[in-house]
Order: C-alpha cells, then sequence, then structure tokens
C-alpha cells in the first residue's frame, strides 16, 4: 500500500514537472541573445561581494526491510515491525560567502528533519564555516570548521585521515567539516613539474571541538605535498599526534588518454586497535599495522557513457570469519530473546553495531562499479546510471539503478533504488533492508 | 650559355621551392592574427553560456573566467543556484572539475560536457588555436581565408578544423569541427563583434551540431579585461578559492 502511495506520488511529482517543462517558451526560431542584458547582469554580479543560497529537499522514501537477517532484528527486536516502511525526509542547506580584500569567510549549514513509524526526528548542523586570509594567491590561512577533501578515491579515501568518511552509496553528498587550522603554500613551475602545494593542518581535539575524533585532549598535525609532475596528480600525506595513531598516505591521478583516467590511494595505519568477537560473544583484542588501499579508472566512450571502477582493500576492516562469528552471535541471542525473553546478547551487538560492524562496508575488500550515460536519446540534463558495491570474498553485493533529471533550472529528480543481494551470513545479506525506493526532489535557489 | 640557362633555371626553381613553406608562414601568422583577435593572451571575463532546446526551453550559466598565457584557463560558475561554486581547470591537457559537494577537484576530459548542451569542455576552455593545431592548407576565397587545421597531438579534442576568416578583420566568422574520421561534430559561428580594451572582438559563438538536431548553444561574452595573475592562481588548490579573486 505504501509502495501503491509513492508511486502515486512520484507519478503526481514527475507529471508536475513535465507540465512545468512544457510551459517553458515555445519560440521554435533562432534565439537572439540580448547583450545589453547581459552586460547589465554582469555589472550587478560583479560588484557583489557575497553570495547566499543552497538547496531545499523533500525526499520520501520507502524500505523494504529483511526481517530476518542480523541487523533488523538487532534494530527492531524490541518492536513489531512490517516488513516494509516509509520515511519523509526534509532538508535544508544554506550556504554564505563574504569577500573583503584579502579576507573571505564562508559557512555551509545543514538541517534535516524526518518522519517514520518513530515520529518527528530534526538534526541541524553546522558543516563548515571558516575565515580565509590570503596575503598573496601563493599564501593561505584558513580557521574553522571545513572539509579538507583528501585522496582521489570516488568511493572510499583511505588516505583521507582527517575527514568524516564518505557514503560510497552516496559519494558525491556534502560532509560535516572537522574544525581545524590549515595554511597552504602553492608555487607554480614552467617544465614537467607545474605545480607544488604544501597543506599543513592542525587538528585540535577536545571536549566541545572534534570530541568524536579520538582521544582527547590533544592538538594533531597533518600535511599534504601535491606536485603536478608529467601531467600526473601526485600527494603525500602524514598524520601524527595522540588522538590517533600515526599514518602516512599517497595518491596519484593520472589521464592515460583524453578518456580515460586511473587513480589510486595507499596508507599506512600504525598500531591499528581492532576489537572483535567470536561467536561465543568473548571479546579479543589486536594491535597492528594497517595497509589500505585503493585502485580505480574512469572512462568515458564517444557516446558519453562513464565507466568508474573501483577496488578497496580496508586493511582495517573485519574478516569473513569476525564477521560471521559476529552474524552468529547475533543469532544465537536472538533465539535466546524468543525463548527466554532476555535480551542481554542483542543490547550488547546492537552496541558493537554502531561501531566497525555496523559500518555501510565493515570487511576487508569491494569492488565499486558505475555506469552513467549522458544525456540518452537527446534528452538534456537526464542522467540513468547503475552503480553496484560488490563484496568479492563472500560474494554478496548491492544494485542500485538510478534516473537523474533536471526538468528547469535548479531543479532536480532523482529517483533510485537499492537492492541488497547475499546469502545468509553475508555482508549485504544480513543488512537492515532488502531495498530501499528513493525519490529526491532538490530544489536550489539564491537569495 | 650555361650561365644563362643557371640564372633562368634558378629564376623558375627558387620560388618554387619557397612556395609552400611561404603558404605555411602566412597560414601560422593568419592563425596567430585570429587567436590575438578572439581574445587577449591574459584577460578575465565574465561569459553566459545558454542552451537551447528544439521546444525553445533554454538555460543559462554564468561564467567568470580567467585566462594567462598559452595553457591556463580557469572557470567559476557564479549561476544558476544548482551549478554555484562549481570551477574548471584547464593546464595544457590537463583538465579538471571542483564541485563543491564532491569536494576534490576530479579530472575531466575535453570531450565531456560539465553544462550539457552542444559544448564540451574543450570549447568552454579553449586555449588559442595556435596552441592546438596547425594550419595544413590556406585556400584564398573571395573576402575569406578557409584555413584546414589539423590538431598537433591526439589529445586535441577535434582532429581537424576548418576555417573561414574574413579578410579585412581577421576575425573568424565560422569553424567546422571534425572527428578523425571525418565526422562533422559541431559548427561554431563568431558574431557580434564589440570592443573590449580597444579591440573590436566577436563577443558571441553561436553553436549547433548534425548530432544535437534542432539545438543550439551561445557563449556571449561580458567585461573582457586584460588581467594578469598568478600562476598560482591556476593550481588545484586554489580553485575552490576563484571568487575570492573575482
Amino acid at each position: 500500500m505504501r509502495f501503491v502511495r509513492l508511486l502515486v506520488f512520484l507519478g503526481i511529482s514527475l507529471t508536475a514537472s513535465n507540465l512545468h517543462s512544457q510551459e517553458q517558451p515555445q519560440d521554435k526560431g533562432k534565439f537572439e541573445i540580448d547583450l545589453s542584458e547581459l552586460q547589465k547582469e554582469v555589472d550587478k554580479v560583479a560588484s557583489k561581494p557575497y553570495s547566499l543560497g543552497g538547496f531545499a529537499e523533500f525526499q520520501p522514501t520507502l524500505l523494504g526491510i529483511d526481517r530476518d537477517s542480523t541487523f533488523s532484528r538487532l534494530q527492531f527486536f524490541k518492536s513489531k515491525q512490517g516488513s516494509t516502511f516509509d520515511q519523509y525526509n526534509f532538508r535544508l542547506r544554506l550556504e554564505g560567502f563574504y569577500k573583503k580584500d584579502i579576507f573571505s569567510v564562508f559557512f555551509k549549514t545543514d538541517t534535516f528533519v524526518r518522519n517514520d513509524f518513530e515520529g518527528w526526528d530534526e538534526d541541524t548542523k553546522l558543516f563548515e564555516a571558516y575565515a580565509s586570509v590570503k596575503p598573496s594567491p601563493s599564501f593561505i590561512v584558513e580557521a574553522g570548521k571545513k572539509v579538507m577533501k583528501w585522496g582521489k578515491g570516488y568511493a572510499w579515501n583511505p588516505a583521507s585521515f582527517i575527514d568524516r568518511p564518505k557514503n560510497p552509496e552516496d559519494p558525491e553528498e556534502a560532509l560535516e567539516g572537522s574544525t581545524v587550522a590549515t595554511a597552504d603554500y602553492i608555487r607554480s613551475f614552467d617544465g614537467p613539474l607545474k605545480t607544488v602545494t604544501l597543506t599543513t593542518a592542525a587538528i585540535p581535539v577536545y571536549r566541545h571541538v572534534n570530541a568524536k575524533f579520538g582521544e582527547l585532549f590533544h592538538t594533531n598535525f597533518a600535511s599534504k605535498l601535491y606536485l603536478l609532475a608529467y601531467d600526473t596528480d601526485l600527494d603525500f600525506m602524514v598524520f601524527t599526534g595522540e588522538s590517533r595513531t600515526t599514518r602516512y598516505g599517497f595518491d596519484f591521478s593520472k589521464n592515460l588518454a583524453t578518456n580515460f583516467e586511473v587513480h589510486g590511494e595507499f596508507s599506512v595505519i600504525n598500531n591499528v586497535k581492532s576489537k572483535f568477537i567470536d561467536q561465543s560473544g568473548r571479546g579479543f583484542s589486536t594491535q597492528s599495522e594497517a595497509l589500505n588501499y585503493l585502485l580505480g579508472l574512469r572512462y568515458l566512450t564517444e557516446s558519453e557513457t562513464t565507466y568508474i571502477l573501483e577496488y578497496y582493500r580496508d586493511g582495517t576492516g573485519l574478516s569473513r570469519k569476525q564477521m560471521k562469528d559476529f552474524f552468529s552471535f547475533v543469532d544465537t541471542s536472538y533465539r535466546n530473546f524468543l525463548t527466554t525473553g532476555n535480551a542481554g546478547g542483542l543490547v550488547r551487538a546492537a552496541r558493537l553495531a554502531k561501531g566497525p560492524y555496523g559500518k555501510p562496508n565493515p570487511m576487508r575488500d569491494y569492488l565499486y562499479f558505475r555506469v552513467s550515460q549522458k544525456e540518452p536519446f537527446d534528452i538534456l540534463y537526464f542522467t540513468p546510471a547503475l552503480t553496484s558495491i560488490i563484496n568479492p570474498v563472500d560474494g554478496s553485493f548491492n544494485v542500485i539503478p538510478e534516473v537523474s533529471y533536471s526538468p528547469m533550472t535548479n531543479l532536480e529528480f532523482r529517483l533510485r533504488g537499492v537492492f541488497l543481494v547475499g546469502r545468509h551470513q553475508t555482508d549485504f545479506g544480513e543488512k537492515q533492508n532488502d531495498y530501499r525506493l528513493e525519490l529526491r526532489l532538490r530544489y536550489y535557489f539564491a537569495l | 650559355m650555361n650561365e644563362f640557362l643557371m640564372k633562368l633555371l634558378s629564376a623558375l626553381v627558387f620560388p618554387l621551392l619557397f612556395t609552400s613553406p611561404a603558404f605555411a608562414l602566412d597560414g601560422a601568422e593568419i592563425l596567430k592574427k585570429v587567436d590575438a583577435n578572439l581574445q587577449p593572451e591574459s584577460f578575465e571575463s565574465y561569459r553566459k553560456l545558454i542552451n537551447i532546446e528544439p521546444s525553445g526551453a533554454k538555460r543559462e550559466f554564468l561564467l567568470y573566467t580567467l585566462k594567462k598565457g598559452n595553457d591556463k584557463i580557469a572557470s567559476l560558475f557564479l549561476s544558476p543556484a544548482s551549478e554555484k561554486g562549481r570551477a574548471t581547470l584547464r593546464l595544457g591537457d590537463n583538465m579538471w572539475l571542483y564541485i563543491p559537494n564532491v569536494g576534490k577537484p576530479i579530472r575531466i576530459t575535453s570531450l565531456q560536457s560539465v553544462v550539457g548542451g552542444v559544448f564540451n569542455n574543450a570549447d568552454i576552455m579553449r586555449l588559442d588555436y595556435n596552441v592546438e593545431y596547425n594550419v595544413q592548407k590556406i585556400e584564398d576565397e573571395k573576402s575569406e581565408y578557409v584555413l584546414d587545421l589539423k590538431a598537433k597531438t591526439t589529445t586535441v579534442a577535434y582532429d581537424k578544423l576548418k576555417m573561414w576568416v574574413d579578410k579585412t578583420t581577421i576575425v573568424p566568422t565560422k569553424v567546422e569541427c571534425y572527428a578523425a574520421t571525418g565526422l562533422l561534430i559541431k559548427t561554431l559561428y563568431f558574431k557580434e563583434r564589440k570592443s573590449f580594451e580597444g579591440v573590436l572582438r566577436p563577443s558571441v559563438i553561436e553553436t549547433d551540431s548534425p548530432l544535437y538536431k534542432g539545438y543550439q548553444s551561445i557563449l556571449a561574452y561580458a567585461n573582457v579585461k586584460k588581467r594578469i595573475v598568478a600562476d598560482e592562481v591556476f593550481t588545484l588548490e586554489f580553485l575552490a578559492k576563484i571568487e575570492t579573486i573575482r
């Protein structure tokens, strides 16, 4: 019934967008630009030292629950939940910018409101807010909350030592930044070495600043050296401090042909502490060095089909056995709960699921594949795409078909489904959902 | 007699020997003049890009652009709101797109289009023609030169161009862009000459393509001013900060 409701809503939305599209000017004659109007617009824009804008978003979502899976049991064992439920998500993003001489400030806020079977929930976050001083184009100092954007991977960034991890199912979504102070020194040259940029960052971790980053009451430091040499992007990174263990990184990106790009990302993390349980729930912890890497390519065909392929090795991830032990522990705890009413095991497992076991991609090996076709059948601003994230070790995967369309300036529709496929006790097979259908309507505005 | 024959041969053969290079030189000179008349070597400008669909519906993008020397060009999208903050950078054959939400700039290719429509990245981030093309042939028509241009490397977006150049102004009126297979990809029309910094330059470039039947794209220039900024502006780190120097 909910699915039908969603489809009806979708139909109404698309019809409305189509109608709007048809409201556009129908003048089929040769268009002539009015240069005096353009000059007026440019004069107005050129003299404006600030900007304010953002987007409003509505995203109804239908979730199909796999009631026998590990993560749905952990989520819903206390409450009777049907096999589907819907969510209505609203988001308001605001961005502002102001500049004067060598100074500028920038902010980005995110307000998220959700309504589902649990009622209403609201969360407002300051994603970014920082001040910038630029005495010359070669030297820039910034302080505040910002996203550092390190790494070359599309779905994952093993060498991004400061930022929060991306959502590989939606890697283009904005992230909340960290509070940092940074300095960039940039030099350009003629010859095979074209650019050198040195970025240094201080990352304080205290009770009210970056509290979730790691151990409190330390200031950490990180540096990145970027080179554009022989038409290749190269980055070397290091992070050191008491909040997290020392780590080193390297990435590269290069176009082997105009339509063929390759990239890679590597990191070594010292003394990584791993905590896991066996199938009886007994806890273990180990400490070792972890090697993480990502290799990827992006290929564009003459017909503008883009392929992205990435392989990700997460040395800090859980092994197949560790993951299976967790699934077995939840199985046993759930049976125990049904027979005795004792939820102790499930409560403990739910707590563990907030850590490494509950990450979107908790294991060690993943493949990412995406194919998108720009404007097929001469339909401008229309892009269908198919994405899949595959766990090659246990053979489970998800498939994400989507279409996005912008029927008018500043309005975007995206319809996507996420279907999870996997046997019992596999990564994607034990996730909460069998599928998720979502429609995203986003309207951008400038004030 | 021998001396007479030698003089005769010299008079006949020497001009023939130099005819071909002389034409090549003329073509190269004309192409350099075309580039100089289209845009200054280093400049800033505002550009409006308009995509017009067969229905007449149109979509507009406003860009701020900086170019320096032969191989550096950066553009920042100012509107519409959905594109604001996006920026592109070209350093020779390297091209990147910065999308604020995605974070780091990603490498893009000349044949892609960051805005959709008929213009691709190579059109929007065009370097001077003489940097990317050699003149293969020049024809002298009534009021125009017709130049056949061949890409210097395989990384250039179009393998061949056919360029019609007005003889009096040394400004192109039309350029046909061909793939290596000989397929006509698009035609550019240069219009509306306007004085920028005392030089009359085309302020409107229109394009259509047999691959996009019924679609039309327009690129219009405003406030083209000579401006020389530091090389460091044309770097990935600075791409997100172009707004601060606009």
